[in-house]
């Protein structure tokens, strides 16, 4: 019995630990006036340039838009644009000019850019099977496409609302009268072509169905060669997107015009909607983009400005570090 | 044979009403008393007789505490969880995911909420299993059971009704027992009941006369009684039942019944008979759950998420009518008027359209609300509690080898915000070390020590005086008493040694102490009811008066030097009647007579009454004996007087007539018993006055001041007498001169003139028209001078009487407005109940956090009733210890628990929960601008494992490190400046003010992070001219986000270790390791490739550098100019000692090194062996020896107030402090 108890009440007393003592070794950073002045100076001096730099490769791009949608539409029709643009009859045909304010150097990107569509509409962006796209044997994965999934025909292949709205607008650019080639390879990203759109997978049921949306699809090619399909495909997160329709692999000059031929299919009028084409070259920024420029600068200079202030405050306003008059309860005893 | 009767009387017969009746009606020979109506019937235990019992179907003695087995696990611990509305919110939220208005996939919320519940349900598991362990060496522990005439060790859960069984000394009763034999003579044991009642005097217990034979297996074995008793039921204080033996049927009541969680005393072993097992036990009908108490912080936390809930239902809201707005026809890409799958873009129906977005968005939006908060608080509370405040150093106190536990993690940060302390006096602020110290006898001063009070007010006189450290003094726990003039025998040669002998043989006598242990002066320990009672036979003793044994009628005092110096004489005295101290009589008597037949009444008790009773003549003694007790009580010292009178044999005898009569009388027992007293204690001689000190614990003044400086007010609230409790509060620094002090008590002339009267009515209107006006008036200048520009401090002493009025409903905000305004109140004399009330009263009135710390069963109330309980641990009984939130050993450990683990633990966890809802708010807020550009469709914006992981696993870990780890200041800074705690009481840190300002950074940042993603991606953004799809937009913004939302955690600490860059870098990491292996798993999902299309970007790179600085910038900004203009108390003790290396176990050191003299002595004491007794107001006020005696004729023990603890402290555990110190 008293052995027992012996080795029962060895002491409880507590191991000695850093953890257990809450005394681990730690960094006590104190946010000084002389830290702020200095953060914000270094931010200031990093963010300049960098600002400077974005914003002198995005001046760098030439960049050209030109909205067609109601110049492109005859007067006559201009107070139905619907029946325009539904219609077979019509002559869809449509010349634009543009002029080249500087000179754009090859690859010179084309891009349709379209307002007001909702690709990024919950009902829209579920409308599609990713299965299907890459697999022949999935084609009848089609539960996320209603209504536009299948006939008596069998399934849709590609189906779903955003292959079925497919852009169908086309673009011909001519130098005068000499064509330009636009080079329609290699416009969508490698990871989609190789592994979301199948090599094997052939349009099935396309534009089938009693309403037609938009583009048709080449039968006799694989998604994985339809490269317009795959970068509509990759929906876009505003409703105001870009989308690359091709390259133009030769120089323009500055002040050249050019004419673009427009085959003006796609319906934007019923809701409103604008399209554009858009001419750019690229750098490493991408195309035309001023926001990273003045985002930069932007803070920079904010930066510059709140360091300036703090200095001014630091001297107009000192208060000495670690002074214990400064603790309340020592305010307070003078205050009285 | 008998077994048929038994399964129709034993069995559950409350199911079974025939039964009963045929039961009663069989048994018509036998009237069972009070029958428990909760429990119809009785129960026959066949003793001896397994085969009988076996038929009744009694439960087994095996408990079980757990909450959940294995089958009962999923279901009852699931449902626990839904109980919190947190889960039950996310358990909707999945089970909305699941249906087609989802805008997410199931995973996104099925994760999290699978995730949290895991995480909950080990935690359960956990404790369980803890409890499953704890029951299983409780019920595997073995006792002797009584088999084939010998006896067989087999463990508790194999015990059954009718077993005889038997217990060693000290060992625990496995069962309730019937007491059959023990080894004692006159079959008399005792038993100690801390476990059950906290009380820690011993019990006697006495067996049947019939059955006290049967302590020998082999006579054992022989006995074959049937007992019938009373169902099981809770009432621990009594008990009906019969005993049949050999066809006699004898009476059995609670003095026959050893409890189940009571150990055996003083006693080699007992026998007993099995009554009631395992659940069915008294204690374990009694077990019951604590309620649980919820901190401030949390409940504040539930206002903020129904905030967040509000906030949540407006953006749905908005998003809704938005999305009745937008649908239309015309966006025929849409296909919006077929009706699809579901209505809920039907354009002709705009209403459902509108009911059913907002289904959409609540789904999306629902991580506003931040599903891990409450497993992450509770997590790191429970870290805190059992890694911090259980270790920490500073908090063990080595000399009773305690350390500070924390009994619930639930309050942990209510600690840093308490307002008001409630202290018990005796055992918290003092040491309940009862030490003779001095005496006065026939006039003659005796002692020469000086006490702390008395030397606390030389030093506020500005005088030093040292302590004499006499080489002399003997020493021994309860005796700290120097003076040569009485020691070994010396006395004789004293002016009138006649009185210092009837004194000494008054100590000797007159008490109600218990001798346990072996008859040597050196060996014996008394028991006692209060310590003042052990040191007063302690001080006996060592005046060479040795009282070592005692029998109900008999008390063996070993005299030493009465007839001549050196001679030992063993002499006995017959007790003829002990006359009981109560709080009204205050004071005791005990009739004795001598070997000669000498007829003597010892009397001790309060100076008033025995000054009343005292015979005429004689007034110089009476007046110098005045002036000594005043000396005594003005330096804090407790002070009793004694005296005696002789009587002669027939005045004896009439008296002893009246005296069994009001006895024996069945009403009014007591009132009649103190009229009786009354008759025979009178014409009293005085023989002189005892002085015991009461020793105040070690640093409680400094630990007083320091709280104080914290802005803590301290209540005392005691049951001592109002001089005590002034004298204690001035040696606590409590109250000082420069104080305004309202006394308001109910001694007073008036009073007690009216008292005299003996009115009830009268006097109760009486004294309540005077507190009334006393409180009033003190309430007017108190007022006048808080108003007033001296800044002069207040202090209330009100005494337990007035303050039965004051807390009338009417006078009771006076009262409370009086008592805010003082910086400390003391409340002397009040009851058990009257402390909880006012601690209630400031807790509900003032709605101000509160602290009650105490040490015995008087305190539990307040310890219940108050936000937080301390119960003061390592030396007294377990009750208050069970009740409270958190144990220590010391008052003074005090500053360590609530100005380092209070201070922190609220710092953090503000730290933790408004992080939580920034994250949350800003991952939320993104996804809510989002809406705006999708035609409120509420499509999702990130992919749904973004949103799964986001709170589980991207910003997780890194907030509990600073829930552990952040501190502001160190330990010894935040003790050298308490002042620091006041931003805790004012809840600086987590209030409406802050929330805001953190919803405005949380706007703020999202915007940053959304707009900046979706503004710089509007055009190709390679040098081959490619666009980024949604998903390629949402990971980047995410990516930004998780760096964002991690990099302001750092920002928050005060300190920086290496955990907290570790998981800090490790969430980024984890983030990127994630997009990494997922983008290359799912090909059917938009995130396939995404982050490796990024990488190939310049996008990214600027964004990730951009974002993150840009979002930070503001609370930057926010922070320096918040540091640098209006500083935070904390971040000014920053600065000062911001060159000082943190001082690693220096503070642990001071304990031990600086030990003045005086320390030292102290150190000493606490030494020695404890008592282990129980104080409850006044010296001498638990009944424990006289209940005995009054329960032998037919008196049952007053109920306690007090309700009876769980089970937990049943656990066996090594109960001697001898050994404990080695």
């Amino acid at each position: 019995m008293d052995a027992s108890t012996r080795t029962k009440s060895r002491s409880k007393k507590p191991q000695y630990s850093r953890f257990t003592q809450q005394e681990l070794p730690a960094w006590k950073p104190i946010l000084t006036p002389k830290w702020i002045i200095t953060s914000f100076v270094i931010i200031a001096i990093l963010f300049t340039p960098a600002g400077l730099l974005c914003l002198w490769a995005s001046e760098r791009v030439v960049e050209i838009i030109d909205r067609y949608d109601d110049d492109c539409l005859p007067d006559s029709y201009s107070t139905d644009p619907d029946s325009f643009i539904q219609s077979n009859n019509t002559n869809k045909t449509c010349v634009r000019t543009l002029k080249v304010p500087r000179k754009m150097t090859a690859p010179i990107f084309i891009y349709y850019q379209l307002d007001n569509f909702y690709q990024n509409h919950r009902r829209y962006v579920k409308s599609r099977s990713d299965k299907q796209l890459r697999d022949p044997d999935e084609a009848d994965e089609t539960e996320d496409c209603k209504p536009i999934n299948g006939n008596d025909d069998g399934p849709i292949v590609p189906c779903g609302l955003v292959a079925w709205s497919l852009f169908n607008d086309t673009y011909k650019f001519f130098k005068g009268n000499k064509a330009i080639d636009i080079d329609k390879k290699d416009i969508a990203w490698e990871s989609d072509k190789k592994y979301k759109f199948g090599s094997n997978v052939y349009p099935k049921n396309f534009q089938n169905w009693e309403l037609i949306g938009g583009g048709a699809l080449d039968e006799s090619k694989p998604l994985s060669e339809q490269e317009d399909l795959i970068v509509w495909m990759k929906t876009a997160a505003l409703p105001t997107f870009r989308k690359l329709y091709g390259k133009i692999n030769t120089d323009l000059e500055a002040n050249e015009t050019i004419t673009v031929v427009i085959q003006n299919n796609y319906n934007t009028y019923v809701f409103g909607g604008e399209k554009k084409v858009a001419l750019s070259t690229a750098n490493w920024i991408g195309g035309k983009n001023d926001f990273f420029g003045i985002s930069f600068l932007t803070i920079g200079g904010v930066c510059f400005f709140v360091a300036i202030n703090f200095i001014l405050l630091y001297v107009l306003k000192p208060r000495p570090l670690g002074d214990p008059s400064y603790l309340s309860w020592n305010r307070n005893q003078g205050a009285q | 044979m008998k077994g048929w009767r038994g399964s129709r009387q034993g069995g559950d017969s409350a199911s079974s009403p025939v039964a009963v009746e045929r039961s009663l009606t069989s048994s018509s020979s036998i009237r069972l008393g009070r029958v428990q109506p909760q429990a119809p019937g009785h129960r026959t235990v066949f003793c001896n007789d397994r085969d009988a019992n076996h038929l009744a179907k009694y439960k087994g003695n095996a408990v079980s505490t757990t909450k959940y087995n294995v089958i009962t696990f999923l279901p009852k611990g699931l449902y626990e969880q839904f109980r919190r509305v947190a889960n039950l919110y996310f358990l909707t939220i999945s089970c909305l995911s699941f249906t087609p208005v989802s805008p997410v996939s199931p995973i996104t919320n099925v994760i999290p909420l699978s995730l949290v519940l895991f995480v909950s349900l080990v935690k359960e598991a956990f404790e369980d299993w803890k409890r499953l362990q704890n029951d299983m060496t409780i019920n595997n522990s073995c006792v002797d059971v009584l088999q084939e005439q010998r006896w067989e060790s087999i463990p508790w859960k194999k015990l059954q009704v009718g077993d005889i069984v038997r217990v060693k000394q000290d060992g625990f009763f496995p069962a309730d027992l019937l007491l059959l034999a023990s080894t004692n003579p006159d079959g008399v044991c005792y038993t100690e009941t801390a476990n059950l009642d906290g009380e820690t005097n011993l019990k006697i217990r006495k067996a049947l006369e019939k059955t006290w034979d049967y302590v020998a297996p082999e006579k054992a074995s022989e006995f074959k009684g049937e007992i019938q008793c009373e169902q099981p039921n809770n009432s621990l204080y009594t008990f009906t039942g019969n005993l049949i033996l050999q066809k006699q049927t004898i009476p059995i009541g609670p003095n026959q019944i050893l409890l189940r969680g009571c150990n055996l005393r003083n006693t080699e072993y007992i026998v007993g008979a099995v009554i009631f097992t395992g659940h069915e036990t008294k204690v374990m009908m009694n077990a019951m759950n604590v309620p649980s108490k919820r901190s401030t912080l949390e409940r504040k936390l539930d206002k903020v998420i129904a905030t967040l809930f509000g906030v949540l239902l407006c953006m749905c809201l908005i998003g809704a009518i938005g999305s009745a707005v937008f649908v239309n026809k015309k966006y025929h890409y849409l296909e919006l008027w077929i009706s699809g799958d579901s209505q809920q873009f039907n354009p002709r129906n705009r209403f459902v359209v509108f009911v059913l977005s907002i289904f959409t968005l609540i789904t999306l939006y629902s991580p506003i609300i931040p599903i891990s908060l409450y497993v992450s608080i509770e997590m790191i509370k429970f870290i805190q509690s059992t890694k911090f405040i259980n270790n920490d150093l500073h908090m063990y106190h080595s000399e009773t080898n305690t350390p500070a536990l924390a009994r619930t993690s639930n309050l942990n940060e209510e600690l840093g915000q308490v307002e008001y302390i409630f202290s018990d006096k005796t055992g918290t602020l003092t040491r309940n070390l009862m030490e003779f110290f001095k005496c006065s006898i026939g006039g003659e001063t005796y002692g020469t020590g000086v006490t702390e009070i008395e030397m606390g007010a030389a030093r506020r006189n500005g005088l030093n005086i040292k302590e004499k450290t006499a080489s002399n003094t003997a020493r021994e726990k309860g005796f700290n008493f120097d003076d040569a003039r009485l020691m070994h025998g010396a006395w004789r040669n004293e002016p009138n040694p006649d009185m210092c002998k009837e004194f000494f043989r008054c100590l000797a006598i007159c008490h109600t102490v218990l001798p346990e242990g072996e008859e040597t002066p050196e060996k014996l320990r008394y028991q006692a009811a209060s310590p003042d009672e052990a040191a007063l036979v302690t001080a006996a003793k060592n005046f060479g008066f040795f009282f070592y044994r005692r029998t109900p009628t008999m008390i063996y005092v070993r005299e030493s030097h009465v007839e001549k110096i050196g001679k030992v004489q063993d002499v006995t005295y017959e007790i003829l009647n002990v006359l009981e101290f109560n709080s009204t009589r205050k004071r005791q008597s005990v009739v004795c007579r001598y070997g000669d037949g000498r007829l003597v009444l010892y009397c001790k008790g309060a100076d008033t009454v025995i000054y009343e009773r005292l015979a005429s003549g004689n007034d110089e003694l009476k007046k110098i004996s005045r002036e000594q007790l005043e000396q005594y009580g003005e330096a804090g010292l407790r002070t009793l007087c004694l005296a005696y009178r002789n009587l002669s044999p027939e005045t004896y005898e009439s008296w002893n007539e009246k005296f069994i009569q009001a006895k024996s009388s069945l009403r009014d027992r007591e009132r009649k018993l103190d009229e009786v007293a009354e008759l025979i204690e009178k014409d009293l001689t005085l023989i002189g006055c005892t002085a015991i000190e009461d020793k105040l614990q070690e640093g409680v003044p400094s630990c007083i001041e320091t709280l104080s400086r914290a802005g803590i007010k301290i209540w005392v609230l005691t049951g001592d007498k109002l001089e005590t409790a002034i004298n204690i509060a001035y040696a606590c620094k409590l109250i000082n001169n420069d104080m305004k002090q309202f006394v308001i008590s109910s001694e007073t002339d008036a009073i007690r003139e009216v008292e005299s009267r003996g009115d009830q009515v009268e006097i109760a209107q009486f004294i309540r028209e005077t507190v009334k006006n006393e409180l009033q008036k003190c309430h007017e200048e108190a007022q006048h001078i808080v108003h007033g520009s001296t800044g002069q401090k207040l202090s209330l002493l009100i005494d337990g009487k007035c303050l039965m009025y004051a807390l009338d409903p009417n006078l009771r905000s006076t009262l409370l407005s009086l008592s805010l305004s003082c910086s400390s109140v003391v409340c002397c004399r009040v009851s058990p109940l009257q402390k909880a009330q006012v601690t209630r009263l400031v807790r509900k009135g003032a709605n101000k956090i509160t602290l009650s710390i105490g040490d015995g069963a008087n305190d539990v109330g307040m310890i219940q009733a108050a936000h937080v309980g301390v119960g003061i641990s390592g030396m007294e009984g377990m009750q208050a210890v069970m009740a409270s939130d958190f144990a220590i050993a010391q008052f003074r450990f005090l500053t360590d628990l609530l100005l380092v683990h209070g201070r922190w633990s609220y710092l953090r966890l503000c730290k933790v929960v408004s992080y939580f809802f920034y994250k949350n708010l800003t991952f939320t807020l993104t996804q809510f601008w989002y809406t705006f550009q999708t035609g409120y469709s509420g499509q999702r914006f990130y992919d749904d494992w973004f949103q799964s992981l986001y709170n589980v696993i991207f910003t997780a870990l890194p907030v509990i490190i600073v829930g552990l780890l952040d501190k502001d200041v160190n330990a010894s800074l935040s003790k050298k400046y308490p002042q620091l705690y006041k931003q805790g009481i004012d809840n600086a840190f987590f209030n409406w003010k802050v929330v805001g300002t953190l919803a405005c950074f949380s706007v703020y940042q999202s915007v940053i992070v959304y707009n900046f993603a979706i503004a710089s991606s509007t055009t190709g953004l390679t040098s081959a001219g490619k666009i980024l799809g949604v998903w390629d937009i949402s990971t980047a913004a995410f990516t930004c986000l998780v760096i964002t939302v991690n990099l302001r955690l750092l920002m928050m600490c005060n300190t920086v270790t290496r955990w907290h860059s570790i998981s800090v870098g490790g969430s980024i990491l984890a983030w990127f390791i994630f997009i990494f292996i997922y983008s290359l798993v799912f090909v059917n999902k938009g995130t396939y490739f995404t982050i490796y299309v990024l990488m190939s970007t310049a996008y990214l790179y600027l964004l990730a550098i951009l974002v993150p600085i840009v979002a930070l910038l503001g609370d930057f900004l926010y922070q320096g100019a918040q540091r640098w203009f209006y500083p935070y108390d904390y971040q000014i003790v920053q600065e000062i000692h911001r060159h000082e290396p943190e001082s690693i176990g220096a503070g642990l050191l001071e304990v031990g090194n600086q030990l003045t003299p005086e320390e030292e002595r102290r150190y000493a004491f606490a030494l020695l062996p404890r008592e282990r007794s129980k104080h409850t107001g006044f010296a001498f006020d638990s009944p424990g020896y006289e209940s005995f005696f009054a329960t032998q004729q037919g008196v049952s023990a007053p109920q306690k107030p007090w309700d009876v603890i769980r089970r937990a402290s049943m656990k066996p555990k090594s109960k001697s402090p001898r050994t404990s110190r080695h």
